[in-house]
């Protein structure tokens, strides 16, 4: 990732990539088409494919357990089209995470075609995003698409949570998942001056590490208090947040969060192979080798230097 | 018009006052459009004068973005940018002192509400706040292009009035009172002369 990082060029990351995994897709690529929304779907075409090739070779509980799991691409994609349907896109949105067909039940070229967010859910009426309908008069009323996607994360995580307490050892990585994206979630709101109210209906309402009083006290109290609430799990990171903030770097939160749960995979990998818990690991490090590798191209593309675009990736690479 | 080929007659002094007085009032009518739209321009300028300082703003603005669409990559981004409802604009032309310039108003203000990344709403929100300034700064680049069009033209009839036709018409003027007050001389002469004779034929 250092010298990906450090290429001058697009063309010499691509270069750095034939020698790679994704070797194969690279060397198909017309002259032309290489820029980084073409790399971009190759990464997250095989980042699917190395979930689903994890899912196909587990068994029983464990399978079941991956097969949810990997329903994040599902959700991600429903939430695009979402969105889409939101600012009022017409039916082609190319912009969905490369899913083949026989991975989802969803069917994403109908929800595509539907001319608004009515059509949108009642298509999902016969999936497992049912709950959506009854969030929709919410959403009307205050015509932001987070009611609906704080919907879609609290079903897909809902679901993964159910079987966690089954399995040995992947109840860590998947509690931090949540715990931060429920911190990701207040902390960005929270900047933004929104109701205590609408905060709380966008997060996830399960928890880990995080008591509910402790998010409540954080929904209600300044950001400046998050250090002290938060004792000391996601303290450090709350700190790490505030001095952003404070600095007015345009460094997203995002980064500061899931670098934490990165981190903390690559441990998992490092003290606990012979656990459940070593595979969800390798799901989250493929999906940061595939963000750092977006990061990487776009940046290159961009003509970000390569002190941005090594500030900017989620994984601790060492030389 | 030329001074010598001028018909010599009352009523064509007559005429040339009034036309004279008539371009007086029309050159001190271009003077005062003059100032007003050289007063125009400066108070524009002065607005414009801020665009150093905003292109900086906006040159921040666009590496937040950059981030932004670093962090998030192509098709992350361009979903959370789907959701903005963008800004409603609207141009209609208004006259100034008889120049047509561009106004521009504005709508419904684009809404961020609904991008939930953090970063991408922090670039989003920069930019809108910035492109309300960056439509008020095109709206004086507009108005200065057409008004110091007209200045230009303004300002060239008002040379024209001042140097050229106004000490044409003094002159011809000049000329057509010269040259009445010597036919009046000469009919005076002419009529003593006359009297003269026949005085002395008697």
């Amino acid at each position: 990732m250092q010298i990906l990082a450090r290429a001058k060029t697009l063309r010499d990351v691509l270069d750095s990539l034939l020698k790679t995994d994704y070797a194969v897709e690279m060397s198909q690529l017309p002259t032309q088409g290489r820029d980084a929304t073409t790399l971009e779907d190759i990464f997250l075409k095989r980042l699917v494919e190395r979930f689903f090739f994890v899912r196909r070779a587990a068994q029983g509980k464990m399978q079941d357990l991956l097969t949810r799991y990997c329903a994040r691409f599902e959700v991600e994609n429903i939430k695009r089209v979402v969105r889409a349907k939101h600012g009022g896109q017409s039916t082609e949105a190319p912009n969905l995470i490369p899913l083949p067909r026989e991975y989802t039940l969803v069917n994403f070229q109908a929800l595509l075609k539907a001319k608004d967010m009515d059509e949108v859910a009642s298509l999902l009426r016969e999936t497992q995003y049912n709950p959506i309908l009854e969030r929709l008069q919410p959403y009307k009323e205050t015509g932001a698409t987070m009611i609906l996607e704080a919907v879609l994360d609290k079903i897909y995580f809902s679901k993964v949570w159910e079987l966690v307490g089954k399995i040995h050892g992947t109840k860590d990585l998947i509690g931090e998942e949540i715990d931060l994206r429920n911190l990701l979630t207040i902390f960005s709101l929270k900047t933004r001056d929104i109701s205590a109210r609408l905060i709380e209906d966008a997060t996830i309402p399960l928890t880990y590490a995080l008591p509910k009083t402790t998010l409540q006290s954080l929904l209600q109290s300044r950001l400046e208090e998050a250090p002290n609430i938060l004792g000391t799990r996601y303290s450090k990171l709350a700190s790490e947040v505030l001095n952003l903030l404070r600095s007015g770097a345009p460094f997203p939160m995002e980064w500061v969060f899931f670098k934490q749960l990165y981190n903390d995979a690559s441990a998992t990998l490092m003290t606990q192979p012979l656990q459940a818990g070593y595979v969800i690991a390798y799901l989250l490090q493929c999906e940061c080798e595939a963000k750092d590798l977006v990061s990487i191209v776009t940046g290159k593309q961009l003509n970000m230097n390569e002190e941005d675009i090594l500030k900017g990736l989620f994984g601790i690479y060492r030389e | 018009m030329s001074v010598g080929r001028v018909a010599v007659t009352r009523g064509v002094l007559l005429r040339l006052r009034e036309q004279l007085d008539f371009t007086k009032r029309g050159k001190e009518l271009l003077e005062m459009k003059r100032d007003n739209l050289a007063a125009e321009t400066n108070r524009l300028l002065d607005k414009i004068r801020t665009r150093h300082e905003f292109e900086e703003r906006l040159m921040d603005a666009y590496q937040s973005l950059k981030t932004a669409y670093m962090t998030l990559g192509y098709s992350r981004f361009q979903s959370q940018a789907v959701t903005v409802l963008p800004l409603e604009v609207k141009v209609r032309m208004r006259s100034v002192m008889g120049v047509l310039v561009p106004e521009i108003v504005q709508g419904k203000k684009p809404t961020i509400n609904s991008v939930i990344d953090q970063s991408a709403y922090a670039a989003a929100m920069q930019l809108t706040e910035l492109m309300t300034e960056l439509l008020s700064i095109a709206e004086a680049e507009g108005r200065i292009e057409s008004i110091a069009q007209e200045l230009m033209l303004t300002n060239r009839k008002v040379n024209a009035l001042e140097r050229v036709i106004l000490p044409k018409m003094q002159e011809t003027l000049r000329y057509i009172e010269g040259r009445l007050e010597e036919e009046t001389l000469e009919e005076f002469f002419r009529a003593k002369r006359v009297k003269a004779i026949i005085r002395g034929k008697d």
